[in-house]
């Protein structure tokens, strides 16, 4: 056996881990750039839109994107309107938690993440409810107490601005916070040694320690907010006001559609996140002098004397206005026959919650999220698993090379991928289109950066040489994998699992293209139900998803939590 | 002594990381039974090197045989999986599996031959009594002390009764008096075993206590091969008299005049006559003496002889437990003193350094 020779020899054995390596690597390229070539394709045609594959081929389509300025200063008006909100609110909410001894500091730290798992879809319908000129609860109150007109209207660039940052922000509340965090407090402490004052300190030390990080952050949530759909979708379409996610969607659904258009539009929108997103890798890595030693510090907290109670309040009000005030107006929404600020007591019902357990549309949408979550999670997690120890564990050539395909995902909004998807599979010969299969192989693709960063991150934590040791006890690579790997990633295979899960339940982006009349699911049915049919009915199916996604969340914490309880033992 | 067959050899190693060279051409071999270490400072290439034995790291180019059989030869385009080597190893890290217990950790290797359930109970037992760790053979392993972990992680290694043992710094996680402990008994577990070993470390004590033969690295070169006695003794050049052991490197100009026989002489820059051995080495125009800093005696009389006997000046004398080491000034040059039964001279008092030629090692370059 070694005497084998030749070409197949030269690198590597084509030993069973080769194999699934370059399957692996095979399915996730195909997942990925077999979609994202269709959009190229359909992007660049520019001959008879429907001719497959195209008879002609030119730039006309970005050429005519130039038609839509209103789309792109629309665009750019709410995402940077909402980064900038976002940043202020991540920023001050980061300081207040992180660096001060504000009362109450461990939970409102857990509680942040909340509104990012109540979804934007929830909180945009949710605000909808309270801020709309004529029928919002908010407005109704106002008027009742004597106000005239209305107090604040949310169907306007700044109202969608403000619902986004408030449920796509937590990022940047994240993002600061880590850089906060990882800040050693010596170098403040050396400054003040030396003598300089606390507001001294504040200026010529910690801001510019932690303006890249700043930066970084804000870069991120811009191309974020760009790529956002559902809050703009719900708040701007009943004034036609139109971003460009927004618009490609209006763009493929109207009759007839404008694909190369949609396409030329999605094209687009793809480059300047991803070159958004390079600025941000670049800012990141310059920057990197700045706090990140690997190292977590025990970050210095403030005495902030009675001022705490201010920002307590801040912190308050924040998580009034992003969880508690959206879920109390939905459920207000959901008992009553028609919604109302001030219903007769006659008006309150649970018709609207029997009703969508019992609507044939609503459970079979239900029924379908439900399936295809378990089946995304599970497959998910043996695909993502497999890549995951394909990328850091197997030493296999091009490696690095699937990181960036998986990796890709993350910079295309989905609702473009699942333009390129549902492009590219329209014409494939196995009869998908239309059906679940093509959604769970969505999915599958669309949440491959999440899995992928899932996983991975627990496996980073398990020292190589445990796997290694294996190896030189005689053990094969499948029973290696079996005995020693699986075991040890098991609370991240479990995380991944319902974060997949959850995931999968929520998503509307690459589901509201990508669903057929025999394939609804729950997310984009919510939509469709709030457009079509009544306001209250869409605040009980909102509330059943997100009872959902709310006991698969706590059982991912009760279980992370005792994972990381045993790792540090 | 019989020339017998090497166990191991190693035949023009190289490794690189990326562009970047680890290991640049190293050449070795191991006799059966024999223990050899590979020792050098961190980034020398010693891990790096006994990694390609094990199989985990993939060379660019040269030849690994064991037991005559090539597992690596880039000529022969030959690359055997590191679990089909039949060599075994012992970790760093320790590498205990976290969620197994102690015996299952042990009987691991003897799982993966599928040895019956009675094979098993009986060598993991006999393992761990070897290790004395057989009380613990139900516990978890993340219940065990370093130490324990140590010993387990040994028995695990040889329990499977591979051709060659691996370490790769496995005391270097233990505190100071147990690794001293640990060093002992490894040394002591490895001649019941007689097994072929090869060990990776940076601690020179460990190296010089555990080794029959000791390859120090350099840059991923090889800077000298030889028992612990050569290499202590007869260092090969600056580099090893420096880091195995701490040594006075003195440079001058030949006296070939003075030379006689294996004694050589030089002449510092400030005019000071040094004897020493050349142990048939070549001796150029311009040479370079090694020695040792507890060779070296300094005392308040003038010792009886003419020859390497020079009037000092004490600069530093710090007390250190089991030996003082004192500073002197000798012509424009700064000489470390090393002495046990030293009485401490007073810092800036006059004294008189000696040391016999045969202590004074010429070096080759």
């Amino acid at each position: 056996m070694a005497q084998r020779t030749g070409l197949a020899m030269r690198r590597l054995n084509w030993s069973p881990q080769a194999l699934a390596g370059a399957l692996v690597a095979l399915v996730a390229g195909l997942l990925v750039l077999y979609p994202v070539a269709f959009l190229l394709q359909a992007a660049l045609n520019t001959g008879d839109p429907e001719a497959r594959p195209p008879t002609e081929y030119g730039l006309d389509n970005f050429a005519g994107l130039l038609a839509y300025p209103q789309i792109i200063l629309n665009t750019l008006t709410v995402s940077l309107a909402a980064t900038v909100m976002a940043l202020i609110l991540g920023f001050v909410m980061a300081w207040i938690i992180t660096r001060t001894n504000v009362p109450g500091r461990r939970f409102f730290e857990q509680m942040m993440v909340v509104p990012y798992y109540l979804t934007p879809l929830l909180g945009a319908l949710a605000w909808s409810l309270l801020g709309t000129p004529e029928s919002g609860f908010l407005n109704q109150v106002y008027r009742a107490l004597g106000g005239s007109e209305y107090l604040i209207d949310i169907n306007t660039p700044y109202g969608i601005a403000w619902v986004m940052a408030l449920f796509e922000g937590s990022v940047a509340f994240v993002m600061i916070g880590a850089v906060m965090k990882s800040m050693d407090p010596a170098l403040e402490e050396a400054s003040q040694v030396m003598g300089a004052s606390r507001l001294r300190t504040m200026l010529r030390i910690t801001l510019p320690l932690v303006l890249p990080g700043v930066l970084g952050a804000a870069v991120f949530v811009f191309a974020e907010m760009l790529g956002s759909f559902a809050v703009a979708l719900v708040l701007g379409l009943p004034n036609r006001y139109y971003v460009v996610t927004t618009a490609i969607y209006q763009l493929v659904q109207q009759y007839p559609p404008k694909i190369p258009v949609a396409a030329a539009m999605g094209t687009s929108l793809f480059v300047v996140m991803f070159v958004t997103l390079f600025i941000y890798r670049r800012i990141i890595t310059a920057g990197s002098y700045v706090t990140i030693t690997g190292k977590a510090f025990r970050p210095r907290v403030n005495d902030v004397g009675r001022l705490r109670y201010l920002l307590c309040a801040i912190c308050v009000f924040y998580l009034f206005c992003s969880v508690v005030l959206p879920l109390l107006t939905l459920f207000y929404a959901s008992i009553q026959n028609i919604s109302t600020a001030f219903p007769p007591l006659s008006n309150f019902t649970t018709e609207h919650f029997y009703k969508a357990f019992t609507m044939n549309a609503a459970t079979t949408a239900l029924g379908n999220s439900l399936w295809l979550a378990l089946w995304t999670a599970t497959l998910g997690v043996l695909l993502m698993g497999l890549i995951s120890w394909i990328i850091y564990r197997s030493r296999l050539p091009g490696a690095s090379v699937i990181e960036y395909i998986v990796m890709f995902p993350q910079s295309v909004p989905r609702l473009i991928f699942a333009f390129g998807m549902m492009w590219a599979w329209l014409i494939f010969p196995i009869p998908i289109y239309g059906t679940l299969w093509l959604l769970l192989i969505a999915y599958l693709t669309v949440f491959l950066p999440l899995g992928v960063r899932t996983i991975s991150g627990v496996m980073l934590q398990i020292d190589k040489s445990l796997e290694e040791c294996a190896q030189m006890c005689g053990a094969g690579w499948g029973y290696r994998i079996r005995t020693v790997t699986v075991p040890l990633l098991w609370p991240g295979l479990i995380a991944a699992w319902l974060l997949l899960f959850v995931a999968s339940i929520r998503e509307l982006g690459a589901s509201i293209l990508l669903m057929g009349p025999h394939s609804k699911v729950i997310t984009p049915s919510i939509v469709e139900s709030w457009f079509a049919s009544s306001t209250e009915l869409t605040a009980a199916m909102a509330l059943i998803q997100t009872l959902v996604v709310a006991i698969a969340v706590a059982v991912l914490m009760a279980i992370t939590r005792r994972a990381t309880t045993h790792i540090t033992d | 002594m019989a020339e017998r067959k090497p166990h191991i050899e190693v035949e023009n190693l190289e490794i690189h990381y990326g562009d970047v060279p680890a290991v640049r051409g190293v050449s070795f071999s191991v006799q059966p039974g024999e223990q050899l270490t590979l020792l050098g400072p961190s980034g020398c290439g010693k891990t790096t090197t006994l990694r390609a034995i094990a199989g985990l790291e993939q060379p660019m180019a040269g030849e690994i045989r064991i037991a005559g059989a090539p597992v690596y030869s880039s000529a022969q385009h030959v690359n055997i999986p590191a679990e089909k080597r039949g060599l075994s190893m012992v970790f760093q890290s320790y590498a205990i599996w976290p969620h197994m217990t102690v015996f299952e950790n042990v009987a691991y290797g003897l799982r993966v031959r599928r040895e019956s359930k009675e094979a098993i109970a009986q060598k993991v037992e006999r393992a761990l009594d070897m290790v004395q760790m057989r009380a613990f053979s139900a516990r978890g392993a993340s219940q065990l002390s370093g130490g324990q972990q140590q010993r387990v992680a040994l028995a695990r290694a040889f329990v499977f009764q591979p051709s060659v043992l691996l370490f790769d710094e496995p005391l270097s996680n233990l505190d100071a008096k147990l690794r001293a402990d640990m060093r002992i008994e490894l040394r002591e577990l490895q001649h019941r075993l007689g097994i072929t070993s090869v060990y990776v470390t940076h601690d020179l004590e460990e190296a010089l206590a555990m080794s029959d033969r000791i390859v120090v690295m350099k840059d991923g070169l090889i800077a000298q091969v030889g028992s612990p006695l050569e290499i202590y003794n007869h260092p090969r050049n600056a580099f090893v008299a420096d880091f195995v052991g701490s040594a006075n490197l003195i440079r001058g100009r030949n006296r070939t005049d003075l030379a006689m026989g294996d004694v050589v002489a030089l002449e510092t820059l400030s005019g000071h006559v040094v004897y020493g051995m050349a142990h048939g080495r070549p001796a150029g125009a311009d040479l370079t003496f090694s020695i040792r800093t507890v060779h070296l005696g300094l005392s308040a009389a003038k010792p009886a002889g003419t020859q390497n006997v020079w009037p000092v000046r004490v600069e530093r004398s710090v007390f250190q437990g089991d030996f003082t080491q004192t500073h002197v000034a000798w012509g424009d040059q700064r000489l470390v003193i090393r002495g046990a039964a030293m009485e401490p001279l007073p810092e800036g008092s006059e004294a008189f350094l000696s040391v016999e030629p045969k202590r004074v090692v010429l070096l080759e370059e």
